[in-house]
């Protein structure tokens, strides 16, 4: 019906632009998100600034959560889940539980915008000794560093004088069975390598990489002035192991354009790591029976051609729930995922 | 021989000395048009001619000096950069680097700091050095002998024979020379020997051929005082 809501599980980029849009369009929306606060990965994950253009991350967040709250025709539910759906006719009534205290939402439709989840270094291999070294942190470790303003090795709190980053940790690996590219993690890696020259200008800086993917603009923002301007050195090779040596790690890898194997002393090494299905992204596609890919991530249905509409009728999904993708992808697929759930409870309600 | 990145061969050579040098290379006002970065594309490598004879790659030229890798500059310093044909076909890059251009800077450096790599890529070329910075030219007609180019045939021999003869035919009497390409005059050539010896050249020539230098010296310190200067190379 029309004048039901529309019901929107996740709180983070995706789910506070598609909300804005039922809203900005006159059409009611109840937002469940499972943490204490709206925001999503860049806030829950501590991101200091956004990939590619350096805006404050908390800031960025915030201006969205603004958007939408203290609106009447948006129901913000915090720390809240959905645990049940049944269809009612074209509805779906929904359980949701807030703090052991269940209610329904009745809903015409439903938006999925349930997120990706960092990929674990130490979960399928040890090849970097993420959980053995203190030094061997990943993308996020580092954000928290740089949002607290402060770059340091957590094995000694000295500032670092070689950092590394490794690419594709957890992406394209047949092996770990991710083999879709990330597709954030060269802009984020370049976006931080950046910030860490600015913060630790003695810090030689090295990207060991398989290929940098800069897509569009973040080839010219991020990558060339990394290069360029504050002298990252990128190195096309990635590392097969990291070892302690006294007070340091050893990256072994190779030197694939000098065509020469690469043994080399630092203080950090950051990893990379992709994206993958969250748990929330798993849960709600097997609650609401939408069909997932092999990797868990949520199917939708005409290929590149409508990236938001799922295997179910009235269900649709944008984000990184559908994929790896960065925030730009998701306010987009957002905004799709918005005007597809109102065309569907428009069709439905003239269809009578 | 094939390049040897591993930088074993300047294993001796004291980091702070690599790092000098390419501190030069860095501080010459044409650097910063000549690198900005490289992704590894490989378009200079295959334009480059000198790459197809040698292990020469003008990627890993500008790749190395992006990365800032003083050992590996060294050793390009040393072992690479003499291959180089210095045609800028490499400057295709999409990057806007010029290879050829760094590849300039460094043979500069390598000259100005006498490295024996740089001493020994010239040494066949103290004849024709020779000639241009004592002469200012550099191909003379007697040059043209039948032993020198067998390959230009029988007639070659009546030329070389009576060459004075045939220069004299050619109209323009600048042309009427022998020795030299074409007539240099004492102003011009002491121009010539003032500008070699202000700019520093001649102390790259020291650097690099001490023998050379002396020849020339003498030989450019007699004209200059003939000419009414008082110039002291030393």
């Amino acid at each position: 019906m029309p004048d039901r809501p529309i019901l929107i599980v996740g709180g983070g980029p995706a789910g506070m632009e598609a909300a804005r849009g039922i809203a900005d369009l006159g059409y009611s929306a109840v937002v469940v998100e499972q943490k204490s606060t709206l925001g999503g990965t860049p806030v829950h994950s501590n991101y200091a600034a956004l990939t590619p253009d350096f805006r404050d991350a908390s800031e960025a967040m915030g201006a969205m959560a603004a958007a939408i709250e203290n609106r009447d025709t948006v129901d913000i539910r915090l720390d809240s889940t959905v645990t049940a759906c049944e269809r009612r006719g074209d509805d779906f009534a929904v359980t949701v539980e807030t703090g052991g205290t269940a209610s329904e939402v009745v809903a015409g439709a439903v938006i999925l915008a349930t997120g990706f989840r960092h990929f674990d270094p130490g979960r399928e291999t040890q090849q970097y000794g993420y959980y053995e070294h203190d030094d061997v942190i990943t993308l996020c470790d580092l954000e928290k560093m740089l949002k607290a303003g402060k770059v340091v090795r957590p094995s000694n709190g000295e500032p670092p004088k070689r950092l590394c980053f490794i690419q594709c940790v957890g992406s394209r690996d047949r092996q770990i069975g991710n083999e879709y590219c990330s597709k954030v993690c060269c802009g984020v890696a370049a976006k931080e390598s950046i910030e860490v020259r600015k913060m630790v200008p003695d810090c030689k800086t090295f990207i060991f990489y398989i290929d940098m993917r800069m897509y569009g603009y973040w080839e010219n923002e991020i990558y060339w002035p990394s290069q360029e301007k504050y002298k990252v050195n990128y190195v096309k090779g990635i590392a097969t192991e990291i070892v302690k040596k006294g007070d340091h790690l050893i990256v072994r890898g190779e030197d694939t354009t000098m065509g020469r194997p690469m043994e080399v002393p630092m203080d950090i090494v950051v990893l990379s790591v992709g994206m993958e299905a969250s748990d929330g992204t798993r849960a709600m596609a097997k609650l609401f029976g939408v069909e997932q890919n092999k990797y868990h991530f949520i199917e939708t249905i005409d290929g590149c051609m409508n990236t938001v509409t799922t295997s179910v009728d009235g269900v649709f999904a944008c984000g990184a729930a559908t994929g790896p993708a960065d925030i730009e992808d998701s306010v987009s697929s957002a905004s799709a995922a918005a005007m597809k759930a109102i065309a569907s409870l428009r069709a439905k309600a003239a269809a009578g | 021989m094939p390049l040897d990145l591993t930088g074993r061969q300047y294993a001796d050579v004291p980091y702070e000395e690599k790092e000098r040098l390419f501190e030069e290379v860095k501080k010459d006002l044409r650097y910063e048009e000549y690198l900005y970065g490289c992704y590894e594309c490989g378009i200079c490598v295959a334009a480059c001619p000198s790459a197809r004879f040698y292990d020469f790659s003008p990627r890993k030229i500008a790749q190395c000096v992006a990365r800032e890798d003083a050992d590996l500059f060294y050793t390009l310093l040393n072992d690479s950069v003499w291959d180089c044909s210095q045609c800028f076909s490499c400057d295709r890059c999409p990057r806007k680097n010029s290879p050829g251009g760094v590849i300039t800077l460094m043979r500069e450096v390598a000259v100005k700091n006498g490295l024996a790599s740089a001493q020994e890529a010239l040494e066949g070329y103290g004849r024709v050095v020779y000639k241009i910075m004592a002469t200012g030219t550099q191909v003379s007609p007697d040059m043209l002998q039948a032993n020198a180019f067998p390959d230009w045939g029988p007639h070659v021999n009546d030329i070389s024979d009576n060459l004075d003869e045939w220069r004299r035919a050619i109209p323009p009497e600048t042309l009427h020379t022998t020795e030299t390409s074409w007539k240099v005059d004492d102003k011009t050539i002491t121009e010539l020997y003032l500008i070699w010896h202000m700019t520093g050249v001649m102390d790259m020539i020291r650097e690099i051929d001490e023998g050379l230098f002396m020849i020339l010296q003498d030989v450019m310190e007699e004209k200059l005082e003939d000419e009414g200067y008082d110039v002291s190379f030393d």
